[in-house]
């Protein structure tokens, strides 16, 4: 529980830090992730309740791997440049059990001179403590800017309050944030990849499988869809099977973390609505649920993936792709794209046709640069002074 | 075999009781066989046997490996082996209006009104009488699709005796005509009906300062669940309620537990025994295993796991059918853990139903 005392022990500590203390100390703390070994990572292994150690490893690893102390300042000068006074207090309401996501929420902030309270979802208790205590591990003073609890009180104490989580849960946060509390909600989204005519189906299908088994398929970047070019007619079956290779491979050195039975009774569901519709296929290792590809029936639309269940769609041509991205809208938050004969504006149009900001090769869905524009806002909304930004 | 001689078969079985032996022979025969009618001639099942690399019905050559279907694939396509304008009587199950339903589609209600007479009579009337049946649910004719009022309106027509009725009518139940005959009856009566209208039904007494002593041998059935259309009681709470408001013995109230994707369904043998059961009685024509939700092998008897049963009654649609309850194997049947929660998002990634709400 906070008393109001720790709480101004939190501002005044980030009252005492400059912007290149905190960019440095964050991208040494990030260099304890990104270090071999990284008992950190080890540390997270043993906590982490929802994804295996080599999931884990891997995704933390690549998704850290861009936020060097060069990109930390640069962001934090383009804040600075940019952006008003920080919030005092910021109270950053995490969602979901991505570790990575939960690392971003929080340094961004401190970044932006803000003083944090992060609070962990309570399907990922571990990922917040250990980057704060990473973070304390190479500067004490930057991390007594930071604090992670569950005390949902500090909701009323904030100057900002940054939500993640589903839409009732921003909107529930967004009515209970105190008036004159600038308040930022991102909702849950989903990513894409897109396979164009041009690409080397296997290796296009390599990339796809990490994208979609690292945090085993339940990130708002994981691809909940992959469409493919399907010209020559077959082409998306054939990227199917070498979908379905590798991520039979990624079994044995990415395997999916636990499901529970609910989840695991689900999926099978899934596998099984799918499989007896016409005209779809399903490939997977049954009778065991570790991963499923789905080739569905042109024109079709089933559920997104999750889990390492991933639908293929086929598709025509560029335009069927900006009409499935269309369709996708607001939802959409990044697309892997691979082999289309076309430049990077009009694809970067497509994403943000689906409602996102972010193009990336596939296999690089994981690893969103820094300064990404998150739901299309700047990385550092805090900074804008807007309150009362809608979700 | 044909699909006659399938039916036959198993009807000849239903009718020989549903306490007879086991016989394991006789039912891997007639599931391989019905599986393999099944295969030919139910084109969304044979596919999703293909999916899982049987082409060949040949090739399953024990009924625990025949691929069972998940109840909630009977929402997305109609599992039936015989054409649809030869389509008799669908039965839905229960859910909001908005929702997708699951639907079992039956060319004949033979084989499921022989397999409710056989267990029905067996572990609720407990012999041959007929018995005067007090029904709290509404009747066929007000819920066509719902097979739990087919099964009470079979239930009254064959095994009841005239004064048989149904209180749940239109929009209501109508407490004061059953408590009303509750009050009056002379001679042993069979209760039964859906969980939540018993609580209601206990909640209506209570209001009135009632507290009624049926006559000797009367019992009382509950199904169901609650659906969230009464307070949720435990079982205790439950039978407990009603053994004290009606004035029975605690062994003369079953559960019963079913599902509108099978023909057949389980009892507690409470009556039967003469105390108190919670181990569901599996009928010779069904069987039922406890698996491991992710490798779908057997669990150690007395280990939680997810139902799947196999019922050979199911003759025209799919005799393999994999539920989301969770239950144990005990004794000579099985005991309900609860139903699945449902599942849950650890991720951030937008749920499915979100995302095709918004389509």
């Amino acid at each position: 529980m906070n008393t109001p005392s720790s709480l101004t022990d939190l501002r005044e500590a980030a009252g005492r830090l400059d912007p290149d203390r905190v960019g440095s100390a964050l991208a040494s703390g990030l260099d304890l992730w990104r270090a071999a070994d990284s008992p950190w990572l080890a540390r997270l292994a043993r906590a982490h309740p929802v994804y295996s150690a080599a999931v884990l490893e891997r995704g933390v690893r690549m998704g850290v791997q861009a936020w060097s102390a060069q990109a930390l300042r640069q962001l934090a000068t383009d804040a600075a440049r940019r952006g008003g006074p920080a919030p005092g207090l910021t109270a950053v309401w995490l969602a979901g059990s991505i570790p990575t996501a939960s690392f971003h929420a929080l340094l961004l902030p401190l970044l932006a001179g803000s003083a944090v309270y992060g609070r962990p979802s309570s399907h990922d208790p571990a990922s917040a403590r250990l980057f704060t205590a990473s973070l304390r591990a190479v500067d004490p003073g930057v991390a007594d800017a930071l604090e992670v609890g569950r005390d949902d009180t500090l909701l009323d104490q904030a100057d900002a309050l940054v939500a993640y989580g589903s839409n009732e849960t921003i909107e529930s946060l967004r009515g209970r944030a105190p008036a004159g509390c600038l308040f930022v909600g991102y909702g849950h989204k989903l990513s894409a990849a897109a396979v164009g005519p041009a690409a080397d189906l296997e290796s296009a299908a390599t990339a796809v499988a990490l994208d979609a088994a690292l945090f085993d398929g339940r990130g708002c970047l994981s691809p909940a869809y992959v469409f493919v070019a399907q010209d020559p007619q077959g082409r998306a079956d054939r990227f199917a099977e070498h979908l379905a290779d590798a991520l039979g491979a990624l079994t044995e050195t990415l395997p999916r973390g636990a499901l529970s039975a609910t989840e695991q009774v689900a999926l099978r569901e899934r596998w099984a609505r799918e499989a007896l519709r016409e005209g779809a296929r399903v490939l997977s290792p049954v009778p065991r649920t570790d991963w499923a590809v789905l080739l569905a029936p042109a024109g079709t639309w089933p559920e997104p993936g999750l889990l390492r269940f991933v639908p293929v769609l086929p598709v025509r041509d560029l335009d069927e792709l900006g009409t499935c991205c269309a369709q996708l809208h607001p939802h959409l938050s990044s697309l892997a794209h691979v082999g289309w004969e076309a430049g990077a504006d009009e694809l970067e149009k497509i994403v943000r046709r689906g409602g996102g900001a972010r193009c990336c090769a596939p296999g690089r869905l994981q690893a969103p640069p820094l300064d990404w524009r998150q739901d299309e806002r700047e990385p550092l909304p805090l900074l804008l002074r807007k309150p009362r930004t809608t979700a | 075999m044909s699909r006659d001689e399938l039916d036959q078969a198993v009807q000849i079985w239903i009718r020989e009781g549903a306490e007879g032996p086991l016989d394991e022979p006789r039912f891997e025969a007639l599931a391989l066989a019905l599986f393999a009618y099944q295969h030919e001639h139910n084109a969304p099942y044979r596919r999703l046997c293909e999916t899982v690399g049987i082409d060949d019905p040949r090739r399953v050559e024990c009924w625990q490996d025949i691929p069972a279907v998940p109840t909630g694939a009977f929402k997305e396509a109609r599992l039936a082996c015989f054409p649809p304008d030869r389509r008799l009587r669908v039965f839905r199950t229960s859910g909001s209006t908005t929702e997708r339903r699951g639907e079992l589609h039956l060319d004949t209600l033979d084989l499921y009104e022989a397999s409710l007479r056989s267990t029905f009579g067996q572990y609720v009337l407990g012999g041959p009488s007929r018995m005067r049946i007090l029904v709290l649910a509404p009747p066929a004719e007000e819920a066509p699709d719902s097979s739990l009022s087919h099964m009470f309106h079979i239930a009254c027509r064959d095994l009841g005796t005239a004064a048989s009725r149904f209180y749940v009518r239109g929009h209501g139940w109508d407490p004061d005509a059953l408590i009303g005959d509750l009050a009056e009856v002379d001679e042993s009566v069979a209760l039964v009906g859906t969980a939540f209208a018993f609580v209601h039904l206990l909640d209506e007494l209570e209001a009135r300062g009632l507290r009624l002593t049926l006559p000797v041998g009367s019992r009382a059935m509950e199904t169901g669940g609650f659906k969230g259309r009464s307070r949720e009681l435990s079982r205790e709470e439950l039978h407990g309620g009603i053994a004290k408001a009606l004035g029975l013995p605690r062994h003369a109230i079953v559960n019963q537990y079913g599902m509108c994707e099978l023909a057949s369904q389980f009892y507690e043998p409470s009556l039967l025994l003469g105390h108190v059961t919670t181990v569901k009685r599996v009928p010779p024509w069904v069987r039922t295993r406890v698996v491991d939700a992710a490798t779908l092998q057997d669990r150690p008897r007395g280990e939680p796991g997810v139902l799947v049963h196999y019922d050979l009654a199911n003759t025209g649609s799919v005799l393999a059918v994999q539920t989301s309850d969770l239950g144990r194997r005990r004794d000579d049947g099985f005991e309900i853990l609860g139903r699945l929660p449902g599942a849950e998002q650890r991720g951030c990634s937008i749920a499915a139903d979100a995302l095709l709400a918004l389509r």
